[in-house]
């Protein structure tokens, strides 16, 4: 659901040079055929890392999402409401297994990257990284940041990796409701008591600076870049996500008479291209690198939740069971 | 039909499926097993789903919308036990709670298959299939956990004598129980006490734990009649936090 | 740690950040395929994994995971390691060239499921009774009816998989109900047109 299409680091440009160059070029001729890689098939290993990296930073950007909307479960305002809440942040975990899952046919276990995420090894989307402090937050949250990584998931399913385009055709399902359900609640909020109009423009208030950052900066093409989209690992670049989420919201963000936080914000006639604030990227970097509001609190929820389960998953093991790696 | 009566039983399932559901729901995304985390959030929008179906009931029967009656009430007019109201605790305390009171509430629906009231036989007959899916999770679970490790053992038996006189709370009688029987709209709560005990013995048995001496545990009661534990008002001001901001808003 | 704006992370008990334990690998569980019937007419299909202790808690995580939405009349649980899997063939060859055909003898039920393309999931095609997964593979050659090239073919036990039952259906009967989390649920147009034909006269004002 959250983020997908980004690395949050660099990975140490590796070359394909010690590959079999016979198998590299079936490959890639495969994908240029539009045919997917399975998890049987040869694949360079810079291949599998990037891609190991990338659905396991998803996994984990969903299992952190489910926290920031977590927060209003409990205090969601009627029954539609109430449902409807408990049944999206289900959806993430939900999204979290599937996407694992698919980074598990490449070989890594999902306890190790679990392990990765609350050692702080692994990153996830910045955004969760932002305290939900009203329910107009959580409405925010349940439309916008949902619309980011929708316009992510829905490009990310043309890539290369059946497993992974498996996972995110599912994912693109259930998001529809998210979105729906967000825009539904947000329009009620904008549409409402002045009181829930205040609550709602302070939370796009809050939240457009990091929805900002939610696409990551400007990538220059490099070699590395190249690679990833020619082996369609990454299928947009950064600015296209960001311009075309600019170019589906603003307008609905705007109908409802709410104000974005940006005053050079427009839409250039001439070039169609959405005009902006140049986001920081220092305070993206500083954090992503862990000085966020909510860092501390979203890890150690993480490292809590799997310490208070420690007991269970280890009376499911059963002393002659092997893991083997999924199929598909 | 004593409106009263009939009102009484459905007031006090809902109540209890809608705290339970809520206490259920403060899991999603803190669960041991992603895979669990997801059925048990799921088991919780099962039982909010079904909550709304006999508040919507009530509100046929002359009582208010489902909105206002859930989120509006004080503590001293909810009827639900106060096994549902106690905190989520440890996992094991939490899947106790939901074996324990999720084998009593499949057995009340298969009981009230037989209702004279025709809307309670039918919300009963289409519950039931998701009660099945819940006492089948319980089931697995209870075997895994009771025949798990030592600790798991510990833990689960520690949650079983911590659960039973709450639990035992759920058969608190109604004053309208003879009324009820004898209008044939539920075959009271004692009748339901006797098949819950048979049943629970019986997957217990299976297990490593040992069930408690139900006649050395002192039911809590009271919840039915409006007296509830220190846990319940907190609940429902967290529950009604944001409505509060202002009733009358459409969220 | 400073509260927390969540009240059910305030109740959670936060461990502090230095009582940090690395993950066991004791902790992986085993895998189980799952294979979900979408409706009667429908033959069953794999969906993906979960993890779980035995096919029964496999069964059980799977119900929620692959069948909240939509309909479905029956689920499948396997354990990886209990799947005979063919290679994956190119240039529109079939798993079944080059294998000899064999005639259905004794043996055990065995199922049969095809791949036929990349991107696609595994579905059921037939049941064979057979001495071994590769004898049943020869067997389905012989006894099913195959002309579309197959891909990829899974081969599993009938006795390996966990089945829902007949009487397990009504688990999913109340799913069509479920509309709360369903984008139908979520019209708001109506509610825009209001407000703008609102703000449209106060405008004029």
């Amino acid at each position: 659901m959250y983020g997908g299409g980004n690395l949050f680091e660099t990975i140490k440009a590796e070359s394909v040079s010690h590959e079999d160059q016979g198998q590299l070029e079936k490959f890639e001729q495969r994908i240029d055929r539009g045919e997917k890689i399975e998890p049987g098939d040869w694949m360079p290993d810079l291949y599998r890392k990037q891609l190991i990296r990338m659905i396991e930073q998803h996994a984990h950007s969903e299992v952190i999402g489910a926290l920031p909307e977590g927060t209003w479960i409990t205090r969601a305002p009627g029954f539609k409401r109430k449902l409807a809440l408990m049944a999206k942040v289900q959806d993430e975990v939900g999204h979290a297994q599937l996407l694992y899952s698919a980074a598990e046919t490449l070989g890594k276990t999902r306890e190790q990257m679990i392990d990765d995420l609350i050692s702080g090894r692994s990153k996830y989307s910045n955004v969760f990284n932002y305290p939900a402090f009203t329910w107009a937050d959580s409405c925010f949250i349940s439309w916008l940041v949902d619309a980011g990584a929708i316009v992510n998931q829905v490009a990310n399913s043309r890539g290369s990796y059946g497993p992974y385009c498996r996972a995110l055709e599912r994912i693109c399902i259930e998001e529809s409701f998210h979105l729906k359900f967000g825009h539904h609640c947000v329009i009620h909020m904008a549409t409402g008591t002045a009181k829930q109009r205040e609550m709602m423009q302070a939370a796009i208030n809050r939240w457009w600076a990091p929805m900002m950052h939610f696409f990551g900066p400007s990538d220059k093409i490099s070699a590395h870049s190249a690679t990833l989209m020619r082996w369609k690992v990454k299928i947009l670049s950064n600015d296209e996500t960001r311009q075309q989420w600019l170019d589906m919201y603003v307008p609905k963000i705007w109908e409802l008479e709410l104000t974005i936080p940006d005053p050079k914000l427009r839409k250039d006639p001439d070039s169609g291209q959405w005009v902006y604030t140049e986001p920081d990227w220092e305070e993206f970097k500083r954090v992503i690198n862990g000085d966020g509001p909510c860092n501390k609190e979203r890890l150690a929820v993480r490292r809590t939740a799997e310490e208070h389960g420690r007991w269970v998953r280890k009376a499911l093991q059963k002393p002659n069971s092997k893991y083997l790696t999924p199929l598909a | 039909m004593n409106n009263t009566a009939l009102k009484d039983l459905v007031y006090k399932m809902a109540d209890d499926q809608l705290i339970l559901g809520h206490r259920n729901s403060e899991w999603i995304g803190l669960g041991p097993i992603l895979e669990e985390d997801i059925a048990f959030a799921s088991m919780a929008q099962d039982k909010v789903g079904q909550s709304l179906a006999f508040y919507s009931l009530l509100n046929q029967l002359g009582e208010g919308e489902p909105d206002s009656i859930a989120f509006f009430r004080h503590a001293k007019q909810f009827h639900c036990c106060h096994f549902v109201e106690l905190p989520i605790g440890d996992y094991s305390f939490s899947l106790m709670r939901h074996f324990l009171f999720d084998t009593a509430e499949a057995a009340r629906f298969e009981l009230l298959k037989a209702s004279s009231y025709e809307p309670l036989k039918n919300l009963a007959i289409k519950f039931l299939g998701e009660s099945r899916y819940h006492t089948m999770h319980a089931d697995t679970w209870m075997n895994a956990l009771g025949k798990g490790t030592d600790e798991s053992i510990e833990r689960m038996q520690n949650a079983l004598d911590e659960c039973m006189p709450y639990a035992l709370g759920i058969y608190e009688e109604s004053e309208f129980e003879t009324q009820l029987i004898s209008d044939r709209v539920f075959a009271g709560e004692l009748a339901l006490r006797e098949i819950w005990i048979e049943r629970i013995n019986s997957l217990i048995a299976k297990t490593d734990l040992i069930l408690p001496d139900l006649a050395r545990c002192s039911p809590a009661f009271g919840g039915r009649i409006g007296d509830h534990t220190e846990y319940l008002q907190p609940l429902l001001d967290e529950m009604s936090e944001v409505v509060n901001i202002d009733p009358h808003a459409d969220w | 740690m400073k509260e927390s704006l969540d009240p059910r992370i305030n109740r959670f008990n936060l461990l502090s950040l230095d009582d940090l334990q690395a993950k066991p690998t004791l902790d992986q569980l085993p895998t189980y395929e799952v294979f979900v019937q979408p409706n009667e007419d429908k033959t069953f299909q794999h969906e993906g994994i979960v993890h779980a202790s035995d096919q029964r808690m496999a069964f059980v995580f799977a119900k929620e995971q692959f069948s909240r939405r939509s309909t479905c009349t029956g689920l499948w649980t396997v354990s990886t390691s209990d799947i005979y899997c063919t290679p994956t063939t190119e240039n529109k060859q079939s798993v079944y060239e080059g294998i000899p055909e064999a005639e259905e003898k004794e043996g055990e039920s065995y199922l049969i499921f095809h791949l036929l393309k990349r991107g696609k999931q595994h579905k059921c095609v037939g049941q064979v009774i057979a001495a071994s997964h590769k004898q049943a593979l020869q067997v389905a050659k012989h006894v099913l009816d195959i002309t579309k090239p197959v891909l990829n073919a899974w081969v599993i036990k009938e006795s390996d998989i966990f089945m829902s039952l007949e009487e397990d259906k009504v688990i999913w009967k109340t799913l069509p109900e479920k509309t709360f989390r369903e984008a139908i649920d979520y019209r708001g147009s109506d509610k825009i047109e209001k407000f703008k034909q609102e703000q449209g006269k106060h405008h004029h004002e």
